[in-house]
């Protein structure tokens, strides 16, 4: 079990990548909805469970990382600033400027952090069941491959092919990650789209299905250190309920907060609201 | 007699080789293992073999996944679905990260004849060259496809390769020397010059030796086998040479035909010059041979489009 001190040190770091992405936000319009909604998990991810040395990127017995929504790049991005990819004001300086290396959808040409190019919806989680079959015919059975899908994505037809190749070369290494934060860019999911039950679908398929909350980072830490073993049969999927724009009180829930940009005034006042949030439950907290 | 054959077959087969050459060559089916004859390959190499089911978006990113580990995937499936199917897959996942996936597509153009429109490709060169990155390629005969093969292994890039699914004669022998982006010539000539690639080789050959002898013109085959990139010095000097004529089985825009034509044009040269292909219209299903000869770029087509150029 992990300790409380490590929960509170977590929730301190997601803490500052939400300042850090609405001071972005302030600066350019990102895909600040979703970036939120997936803050807590990347935030874990990255700066807790991750096998990931940004001085050898190369080494074969790293984890990969597939942003299959890729519009979710900035919350990647200061994630791999806070282990130490680049800086902070390197991101605020170059996002979305000519000849930046960080953009909307972020680009391996530019920024070899990006295991693979994303952007377009229904490739990133394809090519992870690729890249997890190319690591168990090497004979890695210690790497694991991590793809974050949104739960719009979901509509993707490839997703599904996906889906059950995934089984059928019995992918255990693979962990898929679906933020399901019920909004999509047109409004609420389950009026756009017939998506169901997420979770039954995937256990029909023969996946390891696990529901946790996305946005409570004791339950993704327990939930990530009790993963079977990467060397089992079966690949895992994580439905993480999540909430469209965490933690920021004019921005939850709101398909309007997709993409956007805000003012300094709307900035002031979430970082506000998101201090308070935290003082409350920790107390006064210098990490 | 020429022996015949069909290309899937010889690369097929060939694939055999390339397993045993290199430990690195896996191959990715969507179900069509029999129809692109990779059967051999999987029960020989099961560990290094794949079959994704019917799902042409997954055949081209789970080969993306695999190269990015550093394999040479070899994924192959029918010309019209790796192209159109899979095109943003082939695009985004592959070109541009500009990955050693070799995309090994068959019934190219309308080799697929009978199985009708659904079942050709006749926008796939179009669609392939206009991606970064990629090379694009078709062979005329076995043993120029294997040699096709076998250079890929050493190239860094991406490739797309359509073959055709009729027969076709032995052209180059043994000691042919492949490579790619070198145009090869089949037969030389001083007059006029005839561009092709794939299927329509064996029928430039021997529209080129009709009209020999029966003009006494000399016209020289160029078979331009690596679509992408273009051997540019083969097309001017063609271009320089006399009458060009383009002929390749696929939709008479894009391809080829539009490739050749723009390196003439950028170089200044003035010529008489037209492309054969597929008229661009949709035609109900019929045998290959009866459709190359109605779309005009079998034999009888290529002597008489090219007699009306040397007029």
């Amino acid at each position: 079990m992990v300790t409380a001190n490590k929960i509170r040190e977590l929730e301190f770091a997601t803490l500052q990548i939400r300042k850090k992405l609405l001071k972005l936000c302030t600066l350019q319009s990102i895909h600040i909805g979703g970036d939120l909604s997936i803050a807590d998990v990347m935030t874990v991810l990255w700066q807790y469970k991750m096998k990931y040395d940004p001085k050898n990127i190369q080494d074969e017995y790293r984890d990969r990382f597939i942003l299959s929504k890729g519009h979710a790049s900035a919350v990647m991005s200061f994630n791999q600033a806070a282990i130490g990819c680049f800086t902070d004001d390197e991101i605020y300086k170059e996002y979305a400027t000519d000849g930046g290396r960080f953009s909307m959808h972020s680009c391996n040409l530019v920024n070899p952090y990006v295991e693979v190019s994303t952007g377009s919806l229904g490739h990133g989680m394809p090519i992870a069941c690729g890249i997890a079959a190319a690591l168990k015919l090497k004979g890695n059975d210690i790497s694991r491959v991590y793809t974050i899908m949104g739960d719009g994505e979901q509509s993707e037809g490839s997703i599904w092919e996906a889906a059950m190749n995934a089984v059928h070369y019995k992918l255990g290494n693979l962990v898929a990650i679906i933020d399901f934060n019920k909004l999509e860019a047109d409004g609420n999911i389950f009026d756009i789209t017939g998506i169901g039950n997420i979770a039954e679908k995937y256990n029909a398929l023969g996946w390891f299905v696990k529901e946790i909350n996305g946005n409570d980072v004791e339950e993704i830490v327990n939930a990530l250190d009790n993963l079977p073993s990467p060397s089992t049969y079966m690949p895992i999927v994580l439905v993480c309920h999540t909430i469209k724009g965490k933690g920021v009180g004019f921005m939850e829930n709101q398909a309007k907060w997709h993409a956007g940009k805000i003012t300094f005034e709307q900035y002031e006042l979430a970082i506000k609201s998101l201090d308070a949030q935290f003082y409350e439950k920790w107390g006064e907290y210098n990490d | 007699m020429t022996r015949v054959c069909l290309l899937r077959d010889v690369i097929g087969r060939y694939m055999l080789d390339l397993g045993n050459l290199n430990d690195k060559v896996v191959v990715v089916n969507a179900d069509l293992s029999g129809t692109c004859r990779t059967k051999k390959f999987a029960d020989i190499f099961p560990e290094r073999s794949y079959n994704v089911g019917i799902a042409e978006q997954n055949l081209v990113s789970f080969a993306a996944g695999l190269a990015h580990e550093g394999y040479l995937p070899y994924a192959f499936t029918m010309a019209p679905f790796i192209s159109m199917r899979a095109c943003e897959q082939c695009r985004s996942d592959v070109a541009y990260a500009n990955l050693q996936v070799r995309l090994i597509a068959t019934y190219a153009g309308c080799s697929g004849g009978i199985s009708g429109a659904t079942h050709w490709a006749i926008e796939d060169c179009a669609i392939m060259q206009s991606m970064p990155n990629m090379v694009v390629m078709e062979p005329s005969d076995a043993m120029q496809a294997r040699k096709m093969m076998a250079a890929t292994i050493l190239c860094d890039s991406p490739i797309y390769i359509r073959s055709s699914v009729v027969d076709v004669a032995d052209i180059y022998s043994d000691e042919y020397e492949f490579k790619i982006d070198k145009a090869s010539y089949p037969k030389a000539g001083k007059d006029a010059t005839i561009i092709c690639s794939g299927v329509v080789v064996q029928y430039a050959l021997r529209a080129a030796r009709l009209i020999e002898e029966k003009t006494g013109s000399s016209i020289e085959v160029i078979d331009m086998h690596t679509i992408k990139p273009i051997d540019e010095v083969a097309v001017i000097n063609a271009g320089r040479k006399g009458p060009v004529l383009v002929a390749q089985d696929h939709n008479v825009v894009g391809g080829l035909g539009y490739s050749v034509a723009s390196k003439i044009a950028e170089a200044g040269i003035k010529t008489r010059f037209k492309i054969l292909g597929i008229p661009d219209k949709f035609m109900p299903m019929a045998h290959a041979p009866y459709l190359y000869n109605q779309f005009g770029y079998d034999t009888h087509g290529l002597v008489s489009a090219m007699l009306n150029l040397l007029q």
